[in-house]
């Protein structure tokens, strides 16, 4: 193993920097000879960063650049399985709409040599906002959206935020609230029901309420559910699993749209494609295993250059 | 480990709560004055890997985050009170409710439950039970030499008396009503209790005020929809299917790289 002095320095500081990587807090140690010279193949393009020096990099000599591409790839592999899995665990969640995850390449080219560097990002593109089927469930408080729009609903946090689950109750103030608990906004904000015997949502969300000890043709028109037809685009899902606008100037709170339609009495259903889902995680499996399998490559590979060393030395 | 284990853990408990809940409107398809449950499913919070725009450099930033589900949940189960058919059963002493309204029975601590089960009966003093021998409220009792009990549509119940000409008003069977049903607690034998979520009992006289009328000679069937439950055991039974699929395939992943590297 013919290292210089100055080589064997960067070869143990190329190792402490790669190790305080895994481990933080590391203290850079000394190695033998034998140890050296599988550490240089191991470590041998680190200590070009380190040293900073550049000098042509055998792209085939890469191997820890090879182990740790593969290694994001397997990582974010797993990443988009747990949205599907989410997917999947929601597929009978009334009003969920999927989540599309998709992966992007992430290039960290610099010095010179073959650009090989890509590595996997893992990122939800958006969601799908088809509709979900409609389910006739024929009770009183439930409404599902017919085409584009959402039910506008006071969030935890207070902020005006939309959901297409139009599963309503009313609680024993008269509120109307999501099935989740959260009140339902109306034209001036939350909505108070009075004692019904019967409560009927209008195409345009209208609430007419037929009181008690009334005639039903004594209808009551209580207030209207707030629908709104946001750009799609604008539209995110946020960490609470409701809908909010991004960049608007009302900041996030979208006018009313009368054009939304609304069917009393039924629920939509989850868009989940569970065939989709299914293949989409069987996929990023199988794509798994290959990056595990390449990571076994490289370790073999490292094994025999490290056993080439030992034998030159 | 494989965060689609935890996630889709969630979704195999969730399933498990909806085919519980299936199972008991099954159960019930055919017991009076039963009110099906709906489980109520939303989805958990969602963790933010990475932040929508955030900067790449200086003068890029990401076009979309990474933000993760982590499954699904029971939110609640909502009782349905829609209403069954009637059912005709000739007996005096059933009652259906035709409309909104529960019938108040106390309860062996005293309490009042309230239930839409009118199968009526009466005990060995004369007043009028139900079938597991708990009061009516307010309590009526029925002469012992009475040929027949009439119970009006408002409630008044009246007994023919062997010997009289004319029947003899006995009592009034009241019913109470609640702002939100839906939030009555179950608790069994066809009973219900108030709770924080149900509002304060309202008494009144039946076919008054919005109450519905009594029905004598009639029962209220289960209002669980058999079909109904059977296609949601379906769907319940597939997801849970799919969902231990994803449980599968996180340990095979987890097998693989441990058998491999």
């Amino acid at each position: 193993m013919g290292l210089n002095l100055a080589e064997r320095a960067s070869v143990e500081n190329a190792v402490a920097a790669c190790m305080s990587v895994l481990t933080t807090g590391s203290k850079p140690r000394r190695f033998n000879s034998n140890q050296l010279a599988g550490l240089y193949s191991w470590h041998r393009s680190c200590t070009f960063i380190v040293n900073g020096a550049k000098r042509q990099i055998n792209a085939s000599r890469c191997v820890d650049k090879a182990l740790y591409i593969a290694m994001t790839g397997a990582k974010h592999n797993m990443r988009g399985q747990t949205s599907h899995a989410n997917n999947l665990a929601n597929s009978n969640t009334d009003g969920f709409k999927a989540d599309f995850a998709q992966a992007r390449s992430m290039p960290v080219y610099y010095g010179a040599g073959m650009p090989t560097r890509a590595y996997a990002l893992a990122e939800l593109g958006g969601t799908n906002f088809t509709s979900g089927t409609l389910n006739q469930t024929g009770r009183d408080l439930d409404i599902a959206i017919h085409g584009e729009g959402f039910i506008a609903v006071q969030g935890r946090d207070g902020q005006e935020a939309y959901t297409r689950a139009g599963s309503f109750e009313i609680d024993s103030q008269g509120i109307l609230r999501t099935a989740g608990g959260l009140m339902v906004l109306g034209n001036g904000g939350p909505i108070t029901v009075p004692p019904a015997q019967k409560v009927e949502f209008g195409e345009d969300g209208t609430i007419n309420v037929h009181a008690q000890g009334q005639t039903p043709s004594a209808l009551v028109q209580v207030d209207r559910i707030k629908l709104v037809k946001p750009d799609m685009s604008t539209v995110s899902k946020g960490p609470d699993g409701l809908f909010h606008v991004l960049s608007n100037p009302a900041g996030g709170i979208l006018p009313a749209d009368a054009s939304v339609k609304v069917i009393g009495g039924s629920l939509e259903n989850s868009n989940v494609n569970a065939v989709q889902e299914l293949t989409g995680l069987l996929t990023l499996a199988r794509q798994y295993e290959m990056h595990v399998k390449m990571m076994a490559t490289v370790e073999k590979d490292s094994e025999s250059a490290a056993r080439l060393l030992q034998l030159n030395a | 480990m494989h965060a689609a284990l935890y996630v889709s853990k969630t979704g195999l408990s969730a399933q498990d709560k909806q085919l519980s809940t299936i199972a008991n409107n099954l159960a019930n398809a055919s017991t009076v004055g039963f009110k099906r449950d709906r489980a109520v499913f939303e989805d958990l919070l969602y963790q933010i890997q990475r932040q929508p725009g955030a900067q790449t450099t200086q003068e890029t930033q990401l076009p979309s985050g990474l933000q993760l589900g982590v499954g699904a949940r029971v939110v609640g189960t909502q009782k349905q009170f829609t209403e069954g058919s009637l059912q005709i059963t000739e007996q005096s002493l059933d009652v259906a409710v035709d409309g909104r309204g529960f019938l108040p029975i106390q309860q062996a601590d005293g309490t009042t439950a309230y239930t839409r089960n009118g199968q009526l009966h009466l005990n060995r003093e004369g007043q009028i039970v139900t079938a597991d021998g708990l009061l009516l409220q307010p309590t009526i009792a029925v002469p012992n030499n009475a040929n027949t009990v009439t119970i009006g549509t408002d409630g008044t119940v009246t007994a023919k008396v062997v010997g009289e000409p004319e029947p003899q008003a006995i009592g009034n069977i009241q019913l109470v009503d609640f702002v939100n049903p839906a939030g009555l607690q179950a608790i069994g034998s066809n009973l219900f209790v108030q709770t924080g979520s149900s509002g304060e009992p309202i008494q009144g006289t039946p076919g008054e005020n919005g109450l519905g009328q009594l029905k004598q000679g009639m029962l209220e069937n289960s209002n669980v929809n058999i079909v109904e439950e059977m296609v949601n055991m379906i769907t319940t039974q597939r997801a849970y299917e799919m969902n231990s699929k994803v449980v599968s395939t996180a340990d095979q992943m987890l097998q693989y790289i441990t058998q491999n590297l």
